[in-house]
């Protein structure tokens, strides 16, 4: 379905959804959200450009390279962040990282930056299950060239 | 320095999450890939292998994780059956990467080849997690990793059996979680708990008056784990998936992964409900019956098969009932020998999966009967086949063999003589067919006509892994006394 109607209102659309998603993950650790909340909703927005906007408009705008890469890394950091966390955590110094004051927005100490990967994540992983039932092939060949 | 080697089980676990599986879809280039997989799999066993030595040493250890103490927080316990079972699975896998080199791209795309070894990484760190565990939430979540860890490498292959086979698995395996989680909720609505050691103690309080939803907890674990490690009358799914898998892919499958449900299970009987509460319900029978009825049958549908891997994919379903049954025993030195048997079976099958392939590779047959007389063509790999089907008939030294004998002595030590007869009678369908293979493939006139000397033999460098399995399988079986009384002293404790 492509008529200038839904383009012009999903062209409103879309910067809403995407800053109440980012919004969602930012806030999570002081209020109702967090990252997989907020990466489903910045991944619905994606989902719904990629359904408007057609395929290949979007396979150029968001190649699988750099979503794939973009996965790879966040969960690298993800990874090692919590690790890290842990194995400090095991040796008695977890003092480094402080924990967080109620109502304060820098304060959640390694929530926020943990939150963001998971976040980065969900938005991606929900996209290609989207475009895996919808298509039935990640753009794999296509982008890779 | 003990703080440190302490740290060693979760350490393998974050390697290899981290650079197994996340950093690899950023690597390009594939020689790259394979080296750091082969790096990184030597180092998580010797990772495994420095902690083994370490609990041989100094006993074993509780890791907590999760910055909070038990009850909240997750807990790993080390003892000697989980660092034993571990290193196990480490030293499989890393042999089966060092094999997959050399054969991996002449059965499956040149694209999905990193994709395979991001698979194993993920299966591996969850297996390990399976293992290591204290924690039953934390052991359900690391069950369904592995699940879907194994249906990817069953289906890396792409073709229309895989995928067929791969849907039938995670259909039947789904099915095994879901029963799993509700014993987890059942457990959870009676005691509050998921750490292992505080829901025991709460089970033995409310023992008396919730009996009958203890027991259905109970059998909801035994089914929902005994579908995923193919406990007799629900392995259905494992032959088509062990067949059809890449050869590499069946080897882990079939030694790794439906090995460790079974560590979970044991963990269940002995650390949740505890010795007293199962040895008054009569689960323990029905593992007997479940487990004998697997050896038999098993042994039978393996008779009939025309297809190696799935003759071999049979023996494992009969090899399994083994397991059930020295667990169903009930006694100590049954769950010994069912613990020994994993290790044993774990490194016998790969080798034997392993050997299969290469013939599978080399010839480009399939059927049982196209393999005669390959014994003159490939001698080494059939003779690395012989020495680990020589072990699953059961003969002397080696470690299919003591694990028979000593079964068949914590039998007659729980008076259950009639298992006897099962156990000899498993033994003799084992020969039965498995001897017809190596038979065709070293003699008879007609067999070797028209073959030449060595003329498809593998290149002695591919098949080192495989020599190295059986010749530490070999060893095991040699050195069977001290890792028997090694496990014991892990039972002891339990």
């Amino acid at each position: 379905m492509k008529t200038k109607i839904i383009e012009n209102i999903v062209k409103i659309l879309i910067p809403l959804i995407q800053v109440f998603g980012i919004y969602v993950i930012l806030f999570g650790h002081i209020s109702p959200g967090g990252g997989f909340a907020g990466g489903s909703i910045l991944g619905s927005s994606i989902i719904l450009f990629r359904f408007v906007y057609g395929s290949e408009h979007t396979d150029k705008k968001y190649p699988y390279k750099y979503l794939m890469r973009t996965v790879s890394i966040a969960l690298i950091m993800y990874g090692s962040l919590k690790g890290m966390l842990f194995i400090l955590d095991h040796f008695g110094i977890d003092k480094i990282i402080p924990v967080g004051v109620p109502n304060t927005f820098l304060s959640g100490g390694s929530i926020i930056p943990l939150n963001i990967m998971i976040g980065l994540v969900v938005t991606i992983t929900f996209y290609f299950i989207a475009i895996l039932f919808e298509e039935g092939e990640l753009e794999y060949e296509h982008a890779s060239e | 320095m003990s703080q440190l080697i302490q740290l060693f089980p979760l350490l393998s676990i974050l390697i290899l999450l981290i650079f197994g599986a996340f950093l690899t879809p950023l690597l390009k280039r594939k020689k790259i890939i394979l080296k750091l997989h082969i790096a990184i799999n030597s180092l998580v066993t010797a990772l495994s292998f420095i902690t083994l030595f370490y609990v041989a040493k100094f006993g074993p250890f509780v890791f907590q994780i999760g910055h909070y103490p038990a009850p909240f927080g997750i807990v790993f316990k080390i003892g000697p059956i989980e660092s034993s079972i571990g290193l196990m699975f480490s030293f499989v896998m890393t042999m089966v990467m060092w094999y997959s080199i050399f054969s991996l791209e002449k059965e499956i795309k040149e694209k999905r080849v990193s994709f395979f070894y991001i698979l194993n990484s993920l299966l591996l760190a969850s297996l390990l997690g399976i293992v290591y565990t204290s924690d039953i939430f934390n052991g359900y979540v690391f069950l369904e990793v592995s699940t879907l860890a194994a249906c990817g490498i069953i289906i890396v292959k792409d073709k229309k059996e895989n995928i067929k086979a791969a849907i039938k698995y995670l259909l039947l395996s789904s099915l095994g979680s879901g029963l799993v989680l509700m014993g987890i909720a059942f457990i959870y609505s009676i005691s509050g708990h998921l750490n292992m050691t505080y829901i025991h103690g709460e089970i033995i309080a409310a023992a008396s008056d919730k009996t009958n939803l203890l027991l259905i907890s109970l059998i909801l674990f035994t089914i929902g784990l005994g579908i995923k490690s193919a406990m007799f009358p629900m392995h259905v799914w494992l032959p088509d998936a062990h067949t059809n898998a890449p050869s590499p892919s069946s080897a882990i499958l079939s030694s790794l992964v439906i090995k460790a449900p079974v560590v979970f299970l044991i963990k269940i009987y002995y650390l949740v409900y505890g010795i007293e509460f199962i040895s008054n319900s009569n689960v323990f029978e029905l593992l007997l019956i479940f487990g004998g009825f697997g050896m038999i049958m098993g042994s039978l549908f393996a008779r009939r098969q025309k297809i190696l891997k799935r003759l071999i994919a049979y023996s494992s379903v009969a090899q399994m009932g083994y397991i059930f049954l020295g667990i169903g025993l009930g006694n100590e030195l049954g769950l010994t020998i069912a613990i020994y048997h994993m290790i044993a079976h774990g490194l016998t099958k790969s080798s034997l999966f392993l050997s299969a392939g290469s013939f599978i590779e080399q010839t480009g047959f399939k059927n049982i009967e196209d393999f005669k007389g390959i014994g003159k063509e490939m001698p080494v790999t059939l003779g690395i086949f012989t020495l680990s089907a020589l072990s699953l008939i059961g003969i002397p030294v080696l470690p299919g063999f003591i694990s028979k004998w000593n079964l068949a002595l914590a039998s007659i030590e729980s008076g259950k003589i009639y298992l006897l007869a099962i156990i000899l009678i498993s033994s003799l369908l084992n020969a039965v067919y498995y001897f017809p293979i190596i038979i065709n493939g070293y003699f008879g006139e007609d067999n070797l006509d028209g073959k030449v000397f060595r003329s498809k033999s593998k290149p002695i460098k591919e098949l080192i892994p495989v020599i190295i399995l059986s010749l530490v399988m070999v060893a095991v079986g040699f050195l069977s006394g001290s890792v028997i009384n090694f496990i014991k002293s892990g039972i002891s404790i339990m």
